[in-house]
């Protein structure tokens, strides 16, 4: 069964698709909240929470973008949302000890860590979020401006501003390493 | 499940650029490796959804009853206050009856005026 017919059962009350929806997504949707909260507990529990949310308002998605960048728009605004509602001192002093679990992780499967995450853990996730939307995922400025709701033309210098002080700081660990 | 070839996306940006995108697709692909994801297994979603949709079902009921509460409140309130102060509910309909025409014409004025 493809995802369209999938769509329209769920939409009807099909249990079952809509399990099956979710599913399918459920690792895309993770991989995606790892990437902009760098913290693999709160990617999880976000997840839950937009597939929560899915269930809810699955009446609601009209197929105008595909179901996964309806989720993706999903889970960013419960992001934003609970970002706003924590202390940022607290979610900093979280996502240290994620990161060195993380690299703790990564140590004992004999792998190296990329300086990158660092850089990326520092940056503020409001620049974090479209740098990852635009170059890993491809998405144009103008989605993910409606997917954030924020101009086009915000999300362009955000990525742009974000991408220079990457490379900015990227540059100042290589020299300090060299 | 990416959207798109990402390279494809980079085509506008300049060398130095195009190195910092490059390492961060890389640092990012790593995390995925480090930290791997599995989806539970079709009942977990089943059990979840069919939860879900009691908890909004319930939520529905309560908000209708708090609706239909609020709407018999407010109902007694304006029969309580035209049937033992009958008066009053005459004068907002006389205050109604001289407005309306007034605020007809005014419409009326800025539909001339254009």
């Amino acid at each position: 069964m493809d995802e369209k017919e999938l769509i329209r059962k769920a939409k009807k009350g099909d249990t079952l698709a809509l399990s099956k929806l979710l599913q399918q997504n459920y690792s895309f949707l993770v991989k995606y909240l790892m990437k902009v909260t760098l913290h693999p507990q709160i990617a999880e529990d976000l997840t839950q929470e937009t597939m929560m949310k899915c269930i809810e308002k699955i009446q609601l998605y009209n197929g105008e973008s595909k179901f996964s960048s309806w989720l993706i728009t999903i889970a960013t605004n419960l992001f934003i949302d609970q970002q706003r509602r924590k202390k940022r001192e607290k979610n900093w002093l979280k996502q240290e000890q994620a990161l060195r679990k993380m690299k703790w992780n990564t140590a004992n499967r004999n792998e190296e860590w990329t300086d990158v995450i660092d850089v990326l853990a520092r940056i503020n996730e409001e620049i974090r979020m479209p740098i990852v939307l635009k170059h890993y995922y491809g998405y144009s400025y103008k989605e993910i401006g409606k997917m954030m709701g924020i101009a086009e033309g915000t999300v362009k210098s955000r990525v742009s501003n974000g991408l220079k002080s990457v490379r900015k700081e990227l540059g100042e660990i290589e020299e300090a390493g060299s | 499940m990416k959207k798109q070839d990402p390279e494809k996306s980079n085509s506008m940006l300049d060398d130095e650029d195009e190195v910092t995108v490059k390492q961060l697709i890389d640092g990012l692909e790593k995390l995925e490796q480090i930290n791997p994801v599995s989806a539970p297994n079709l009942q977990w979603f089943q059990q979840h959804v069919e939860l879900e949709k009691k908890r909004i079902r319930k939520k529905q009921w309560k908000d209708l009853l708090a609706f239909i509460s609020f709407a018999v409140f407010m109902l007694s309130v304006v029969i309580a206050v035209v049937y033992r102060q009958p008066i009053l509910f005459l004068y907002f309909q006389l205050v109604g009856i001289i407005l309306l025409p007034l605020a007809l014409n005014n419409t009326r004025k800025k539909v001339s005026n254009e």
